[in-house]
């Protein structure tokens, strides 16, 4: 893993921007946007049972229901795996959260398990890294140490005034409350808004590259919209595996993209809990799907029955060889 | 973009079945902070009669009275808004309930953070981060001196954070920024013309003709409103469908606390995840409504213990 040096403006100044005035807020946004997704899902949820309980749409699930409701389906079936990916995942996100917070580390690998476990540990990342045979461990720790020092180098000390807290929850209910959307942002900084967009989120990612990012970062751009009345005026994901920081202003287009993204995936969502036979869509993630050795179409497309194990693992599609976390799911937004 | 968007709303498709959806009482306006503090201070509606809180004072000791005489000899009962919570919504659980406290993060925030906002308010700490760091110094330093004499008592929570490895400091830190952040940023302090309470005693009410039971109350900020209290209560997810319990329970213990003209004229509930807002006005009927939940749950609770001795008793003769 290398860090790549800053380039350009550091951290602080890309997420504050250049200067340019910060877009006003439109107070009929927040409203029309809320509407636009009531209406869309009026139909669909009169068929859900009421006995089925509110119907969470959060990054995840939307990002399964929207490339294959089977794979959805499959995912909620199969008991939830420890990897090491998840595993780093959830260390890393402690220690920037550490680092936001109190601004140093100690011992990045004590720190972040301490950090993991008195936060309920709902994964069981810490008994999964404890069981890794003593080799893997070292390995895993010393990658957490990259990461950490990739951190410890690029984000310098967030002023009070920006008041930036962590894994914030954003919920908002449509319908009744009978659809949520629902996330947990990694870094929110910024005040409400009193007239001008005053808010910057941002999204941590330990791992590679994804396609579904920029959708996550929408979807969020969107949660705050609806809870605060405002938009963000940036949205940005910091890649702590590299270095890099992806910032991207809140426009119009990405509000309404997301909103149909939103639409898109609960309407199925709503479909599949009102009882409806999950659609199967062959696509370049099946090889890595719990449903495979269930799904003809997809093992069609995998050309195999048994799934792979590691997201890591490279995926060979047409001629050449891709790994899934550049795969080409095509959102809404793409389409 | 202006106004509206997206397709042009049709009113017939539109779902109207939207309590807790719509944002509602203005909750989407921007600054909410404004209209939060202004929903607080706004002059209290119709004073309550001083023989109506008696009457209900009254009405709800005897209810209660009657209930809590089937508590197992020697038990008491302490009910909250979270014992309230598990009887209306989750019944099945008081058979279950483990008193036992564990200290978590998300446990601690809110008295951590109500004393950061404190600071924050009265201009000693230049934002919640700051001031949250202020708090957890104070109350590692209050461990270290309690273990001297015993004139210093430092918070619950102190001796188990001063106790954490640095990366779960670190987190119990996080939350209670987050929390206090929420707060702090939820209101205009500027609107308030004395200083609200922020955290403060909670209420405590036993009720009369024994000590097997008591209720207590607990708001985050308090307001005056004339000369009648305004309470202010932030909740964490989204507004849920029983909000008036949620909102009404705090309130009623507050008004059998005190005298009638001291006694709450609304509540403010926050629910910051969710960016949703709701104001229950205090009269009579939503007194009342709340006091017959709270007999309600109380029963419930003296159920699931007289439940659980039986079963205790079965399986000690077995």
């Amino acid at each position: 893993m290398t860090v790549a040096p800053p380039d350009g403006p550091g951290v602080l100044g890309r997420l504050r921007g250049d200067g340019a005035a910060r877009p006003p807020v439109d107070p009929g946004l927040a409203g029309g946007l809320r509407d636009w997704l009531e209406d869309g899902l009026a139909e669909a949820v009169t068929h859900v049972p009421a006995e089925a309980g509110p119907i969470r749409v959060n990054k995840e699930t939307l990002n399964q229901v929207l490339v294959c409701e089977a794979h959805l389906a499959a995912c909620r079936e199969a008991p939830r795996v420890v990897s090491v990916e998840l595993a780093r995942g959830s260390l890393v996100d402690a220690l920037f959260r550490q680092w936001v917070t109190v601004g140093g580390f100690d011992d990045p690998w004590g720190d972040a398990l301490a950090a993991v476990e008195v936060d309920g540990d709902r994964d069981g990342v810490v008994a999964f890294v404890t069981g890794l045979p003593a080799p893997r461990r070292r390995e895993l720790a010393g990658e957490v140490a990259e990461h950490a020092a990739g951190i410890a180098g690029r984000w310098p000390a967030l002023s009070p005034s920006w008041m930036a807290r962590t894994q914030e929850r954003l919920e908002f209910p449509l319908c009744g409350g009978r659809v949520v959307l629902a996330g947990v942002v990694d870094l929110i900084v910024g005040g409400p808004a009193r007239g001008s967009a005053s808010v910057c989120v941002v999204e941590l990612k330990s791992g590679g590259r994804r396609v579904e990012h920029r959708g996550d970062l929408h979807l969020y751009a969107l949660l705050e919209t609806l809870r605060s009345g405002a938009p963000p005026f940036r949205i940005a994901t910091y890649y702590s595996a590299t270095g890099e920081l992806d910032v991207e202003p809140v426009g119009d287009d990405a509000l309404v993209g997301a909103v149909q993204r939103v639409l898109a995936g609960a309407v199925r969502l709503c479909r599949l809990a009102a009882g409806a036979e999950p659609a199967r869509t062959p696509n370049p993630l099946c090889a890595w799907c719990a449903g495979l050795p269930r799904c003809a179409p997809g093992q069609a497309r995998a050309g195999t029955a048994v799934p792979r194990r590691g997201r890591d693992e490279p995926v060979r599609v047409g001629a050449g060889v891709r790994r899934p976390d550049v795969a080409l799911v095509r959102g809404p937004e793409a389409s | 973009m202006n106004g509206a968007v997206g397709p042009a709303p049709d009113a017939g498709q539109r779902s109207q079945a939207n309590d807790a959806g719509r944002g509602g009482q203005g909750s989407l306006a921007v600054p909410r902070s404004l209209m939060l503090a202004d929903a607080l201070v706004e002059p209290p509606g119709a004073d309550l009669g001083a023989d109506e809180l008696v009457h209900l004072r009254d009405d709800l000791a005897r209810e209660l009275h009657a209930v809590v005489g089937d508590l197992p000899a020697g038990e008491r009962l302490h009910m909250d808004a979270f014992k309230m919570r598990v009887a209306r919504r989750h019944p099945e659980r008081c058979m279950d309930a483990d008193d036992t406290f564990t200290p978590t993060p998300r446990h601690c925030r809110r008295s951590v953070g109500t004393a950061a906002v404190r600071l924050c308010v009265r201009g000693l700490a230049p934002g919640p981060a700051a001031a949250v760091a202020d708090v957890l110094a104070a109350g590692v330093a209050d461990v270290s001196d309690a273990s001297g004499e015993d004139a210093v008592r430092p918070q619950w929570w102190a001796g188990w954070y001063a106790g954490l490895p640095r990366g779960a400091q670190a987190v119990v830190r996080a939350e209670a920024i987050a929390w206090a952040t929420q707060l702090f940023t939820a209101l205009d302090w500027g609107r308030f013309p004395r200083l609200p309470v922020i955290g403060g005693r909670d209420d405590w009410w036993q009720s009369p003709g024994g000590r097997q039971l008591v209720l207590q109350g607990r708001a985050d900020v308090r307001v005056l409103s004339g000369r009648r209290l305004a309470l202010l209560v932030m909740q964490t997810g989204r507004c849920p469908s029983d909000w008036r319990m949620e909102l009404g329970y705090p309130g009623l213990v507050a008004a059998l606390v005190r005298d009638v003209t001291a006694a709450p004229c609304r509540v403010v509930g926050v629910w910051p995840d969710s960016g949703q807002v709701r104001v229950l006005p205090l009269d009579l009927g939503a007194l009342r409504h709340v006091a017959t939940a709270v007999v309600s749950a109380v029963a419930t609770w003296v159920d699931s213990r007289i439940e659980v001795r039986h079963l205790a008793e079965v399986r000690s003769s077995a």
